[in-house]
């Protein structure tokens, strides 16, 4: 069935091609070899795949962000799922607020986030640790946890935990037993979501990281504002591979279109 | 002294009567049903027994206690709810073992328990399935197994069939009643269906508007409806503007756009009443033994009867008459119509004339 017209097809293909190419130029360079940014590569090879070995320092960031990202997902999710229970499930005077203030983060600019929790973390003295940078991340990845988890809890029948509620289980037992497994891709889906969010960050992490904090992202930024060779196509090439691979994963596990346009336009 | 009774309950939410003065007793072992249309405050009752709902006014006591500080975890009820509320990450078998487990009834205790109740309601050899993985009928069933395997003193049940089709629907009225009466539990239930209630119930509690109309039997609401609301509510019916003119202990005399009908003996003083007159008690008769004659205007056939509308000088009468193979009297026809006298039920025009 196709009830697309002639210009619409046209501007979605545009759109993806806009897309997408990016991503193929590259994926495209990283397997050059030689030693300047060259697409089509004239001679394919894994020379730049194999210079990453050879830099500890690209090895050392992806695994900071790594763990950053896992630190800072699991923070937000620890502290939006009861946020999220309450929004979804009580009435309160200023729960619209209240929601609106914990996603504003999407709606802030990030460079404005980032100035901010500069500040912040040097008035409290926490410029360039790690612990510091995985909460500004987590502060900036709630959204994505949040708006999951209330779809979960919203497209949960209460019956069901009236019904657990009746048969004698207190209301720590009906979360523990009813609630928070049913509302578990969710809520899985939005710490995998705020992971990759993390993962690749940069404006926010700029502002707040020092030398022994830097995130993959930012010595990406700052390798290419140094030297252009094609060291960082097959750094962005193998950071795309993993993003691919957690995204079929997700997508395995819950349906990605279910997580991003949520459950209520099903 | 009766199980639960409903000491004038009352629920207001915000300037909404939902329930207003509702007073009923339930007696050990009985099966009684709250009918009445949407948003007559049926559900909102139940919401209450089941401690959901916190009562504005009026008292709840169950086997002589007061649930008023109960809470809905601690009042110990069996409830099945519309949606049956089915744990989806659970087994039957661990779903019906649920309520066992909060109490801490130990696993070799709870499996035989769980059995038993899954053989009362016809799933035995279904323990591992996933609700997922069964029919509405079956979840169904799971629903009430949950609900009684932990003994309560009292199963609510929300609507439980509407869920189903109609023919399931059937299977399941008779199931419940005889579960209920195999399990001897009390039961209160909550429908919309007159059908439904009438077939399951011992008695029934008519609700309009947050109000307790009547309470009785199936059958006593049915032959014997107080107000115009309850007959047509129950069944078909044709309801009649009428004035009463003379009462005797023997019957009484009406007369209906200027036709003297009898009556049955009534408890009204003369004035305007409405009458109520089933269909099915309408019967054809000769020209000398007519009470009407009419004209028919309609005729459907239902398969095991006819309905027949009939334009008489006292109104349109809706008459049903069973399928006996012959043919009925066409649309056109003239036809004359009688019935007797404690037929017609003589209903108070508005509540405050009841005696």
């Amino acid at each position: 069935m196709r009830r697309n017209g002639l210009a619409a097809l046209l501007f979605s293909t545009l759109f993806v091609v806009f897309m997408i190419a990016p991503l193929v130029v590259v994926i495209g360079v990283s397997f050059t070899s030689t030693g300047y940014l060259e697409f089509p590569p004239s001679e394919p090879g894994l020379r730049w795949f194999r210079a990453i070995l050879t830099n500890p320092d690209f090895i050392d960031a992806a695994l900071l962000s790594l763990e950053l990202g896992v630190t800072s997902a699991t923070i937000a999710t620890v502290l939006a799922v009861p946020a999220a229970l309450a929004i979804g499930r009580e009435k309160f005077p200023g729960r619209d607020v209240l929601q609106s203030l914990f996603l504003s983060p999407l709606m802030v600019p990030t460079v404005v986030l980032g100035v901010g929790f500069l500040r912040f973390l040097t008035l409290i003295s926490m410029n360039g640790t790690l612990i510091g940078l995985a909460l500004c991340h987590a502060v900036v990845i709630f959204p994505f946890i949040l708006r999951l988890s209330l779809a979960a809890i919203v497209g949960l029948d209460q019956s069901v935990e009236k019904a657990a509620v009746s048969l004698g289980a207190s209301s720590l037992t009906v979360f523990r037993r009813i609630t928070l497994p049913l509302i578990m891709p969710g809520v899985c889906g939005g710490w995998i979501l705020a992971f990759i969010t993390s993962f690749d960050e940069l404006t926010v992490s700029i502002f707040i990281i020092n030398p022994s904090t830097t995130t993959l992202p930012v010595k990406l930024f700052n390798h290419i504002t140094q030297t252009t060779d094609p060291l960082v196509t097959s750094v962005s090439t193998a950071m795309i591979l993993f993003t691919v691979c957690i995204m079929l994963f997700v997508n395995w596990l819950y349906g990605l279109d279910r997580l991003l346009i949520g459950e209520g336009s099903r | 002294m009766a199980l639960l009774e409903l000491k004038n309950l009352t629920k207001r939410f915000g300037d909404v009567l939902a329930v207003s003065d509702f007073t009923l007793s339930v007696e050990q072992g009985e099966f009684v049903s709250l009918l009445g249309p949407s948003g007559c405050g049926k559900t909102t009752t139940l919401q209450m027994i089941a401690g959901f709902e916190t009562p504005t006014s009026g008292a709840i006591i169950l086997n002589g206690r007061n649930l008023e500080d109960v809470p809905a975890r601690k009042r110990g009820l069996g409830i099945v709810f519309q949606s049956y509320a089915l744990f989806p990450h659970m087994t039957v078998e661990q779903n019906v073992g649920f309520g066992l487990e909060m109490r801490g009834v130990a696993p070799a205790e709870r499996a035989g328990r769980v059995r038993k109740v899954l053989e009362l309601v016809h799933l035995d050899g279904l323990a591992n399935r996933y609700p997922r993985a069964m029919s509405g009928g079956q979840r169904q069933r799971v629903a009430v197994a949950r609900a009684l395997v932990i003994e309560p003193d009292l199963l609510l049940l929300d609507e439980p069939l509407s869920n189903l089709d109609a023919k399931l629907r059937e299977e399941m009225q008779l199931e419940l009643r005889r579960i209920q009466q195999e399990a001897g539990v009390t039961t209160v239930l909550v429908t919309h269906d007159q059908s439904e209630a009438m077939a399951l119930s011992d008695r029934i509690a008519v609700m309009q508007a947050g109000e307790l109309m009547q309470v009785g039997s199936p059958f006593e609401i049915y032959e014997r409806p107080r107000s115009s609301f309850v007959s047509t509510f129950l069944g078909k019916t044709n309801t009649l503007a009428a004035r009463l003119e003379q009462v005797t202990p023997e019957g009484s005399l009406l007369v209906c756009n200027g036709v003297t009908l009898k009556g049955p003996p009534a408890n009204f003083l003369p004035g305007p009443v409405e009458v109520s007159l089933r269909p099915e008690r309408v019967e054809l008769t000769d020209a000398d033994n007519a009470v009407v004659s009419g004209t028919v205007s309609e005729r459907v056939f239902l398969g095991n009867q006819w309905l027949s509308k009939v334009n008489t000088p006292i109104g349109e009468l809706l008459m049903t008459r069973r399928n006996r193979g012959s043919d009925e009297p066409k649309p056109g026809d003239t036809v004359h119509l009688a019935w007797s006298a404690e037929h017609l039920s003589i209903l108070a025009a508005d509540r405050s004339r009841l005696t």
